[in-house]
């Protein structure tokens, strides 16, 4: 049975994270000599809904041994990925690879479907914590529109609602396995709020979204934005009074909403390389900014 | 401000469980290596030079994830091609300082050819980097390959121009 799911989980975790290039997941052909093992599957239908209604036997303990294909970077996220690999082998599995397993999703407690309306953290029928669905993403969790152009203050109020249902303060009553749900699902919670809140993060964020991830390694050598920013960061080290680091950060905030506005005109046009550029600039022009408060 | 910065590494070394062996040595050096405090404390060659002056090469590179900016200049003997002296100018996380800083000594007293064969790796091993911030020694690497880079430029328009008429030659 073990091996089964062995086998299994690697397919629906591409489920989730179709369109993400920055996964280190086994290319799609490794899906394809699933198939042969899912039509054997359909007819055991009834040995996976079991599995499923009684989850403890794959949860906590040796979860680590599942780390087939992934770098050991990643172990850290096996936990969650496997939980909602579970999901999708339910819904999105069996139904149509296609749809969205959120939307599919079962509770693991009562059995309730769970509504498109409201993404899947807590039952609404029962109220249980549910395990992390990382297809759910920060925008759905916040119930706000998937763009850049976002107004913070509706942000809080529904952050707030989910920390009251999520947060492990909240859930000692419950089991451990809920309480672990309830521990990755109140840190992601607190990760979108966090992420959607600042603009740079968000714009960095939406990218991710569309598969284009941040290259630690990146270097550039644009002669004149470099040499831009070396003066800015020279003044802010020279600068004796707080009357100059004041005009520089007023300075800086004028090109940071400059280039987050040269961000939201791009993206919007799926101009991604000069959206990429402009969050280059405004993370330069961020970081600046943060050694002068450090000066402040 | 050092506590801050390592610190802040300290949090980069994230702990999963079931970490390989090698995991256990990493945790014990949780802090900067001591060469790189040594560069950080002692900084040699910061400074600048006139970057007109024509035996001076300037490289500029950054690193946009996470905001550095490196400057390496040179200072070489035009008759020799020896690189006389060095110095930089960095903002960013001391490894990205140290690592420019181990460049401008390296750099001293060798021929140009020389110090384009100097590898990030080498650098990287001297200071003890840990994997995530290899790329601060990329940086070191590529700045100074901008620096010999950017004299050769200058060198060669000075050349092309003291062919040309003297008014040219005025310019460059």
């Amino acid at each position: 049975m073990w091996k089964k799911l062995h086998s299994l989980t690697p397919l629906s975790t591409n489920l989730l994270h179709r369109g993400s290039a920055s996964v280190p997941y086994p290319s799609a052909t490794t899906a394809d000599p699933f198939s042969s093992e899912i039509t054997s599957k359909r007819s055991s239908l009834s040995q996976f809904s079991s599995l499923l209604l009684s989850p403890p036997q794959f949860q906590i303990e040796g979860n680590y041994s599942y780390s087939f294909h992934s770098p050991p970077s990643s172990r850290v996220f096996q936990t969650p990925r496997l939980h909602s690999g579970l999901h999708g082998l339910n819904s999105g599995f069996f139904c149509s690879i296609a749809s969205s397993p959120a939307a599919n999703s079962k509770c693991w407690n009562c059995n309730a479907v769970a509504s498109s309306a409201v993404p899947f953290l807590v039952c609404h029928g029962c109220r249980s914590v549910q395990p992390p669905d990382p297809s759910i993403d920060y925008f759905q969790i916040l119930g706000v529109e998937k763009k850049y152009d976002v107004k913070v203050e509706n942000l809080e109020g529904k952050y707030k609602d989910w920390q009251k249902k999520l947060h492990p303060d909240l859930v000692h009553t419950k089991s451990k396995k809920e309480r672990d749900f309830a521990a990755e699902q109140s840190a992601r919670v607190t990760d979108a709020y966090r992420t959607l809140s600042d603009t740079l993060s968000r714009a960095v964020y939406l990218l991710k979204l569309e598969g284009l991830e941040v290259d630690e390694e990146g270097r550039i050598s644009d002669p004149e934005l470099l040499a831009e920013i070396m003066e800015i960061r020279e003044a802010v080290e020279e600068a004796a009074e707080t009357q100059a680091l004041n005009h520089i950060q007023a300075q800086i905030w004028k090109k940071l909403e400059h280039w987050s506005k040269s961000f939201a005109d791009a993206f919007q046009s799926r101009k991604y390389e000069e959206a990429i550029s402009s969050i280059q600039r405004m993370t330069y022009y961020k970081r600046a900014n943060e050694e002068i408060i450090k000066k402040l | 401000m050092l506590r801050n910065v390592a610190n802040r590494l300290v949090g980069t070394f994230s702990r999963p469980a079931g970490a390989p062996a090698t995991g256990a040595v990493l945790q014990l050096q949780r802090l900067y290596h001591e060469r790189v405090v040594d560069h950080y404390d002692n900084p040699r060659n910061v400074g600048a030079f006139d970057k007109t002056d024509p035996t001076v090469g300037t490289g500029l590179v950054g690193a946009p994830a996470c905001g550095d900016v490196m400057k390496l200049q040179i200072k070489v003997d035009e008759e020799t091609g020896k690189i006389t002296d060095a110095c930089f100018k960095t903002f960013g996380c001391g490894s990205a300082i140290a690592s420019s800083s181990v460049a401008t000594e390296w750099v001293k007293g060798k021929q140009m050819e020389e110090v384009l064969t100097i590898k990030n790796t080498e650098i990287a091993k001297h200071l003890s980097l840990p994997p995530v911030k290899l790329h601060c020694s990329m940086l070191a690497e590529d700045a100074i390959k901008a620096a010999v880079k950017d004299y050769e430029a200058k060198r060669a328009k000075e050349n092309g121009s003291a062919e040309a008429p003297l008014e040219k030659a005025a310019d460059a």
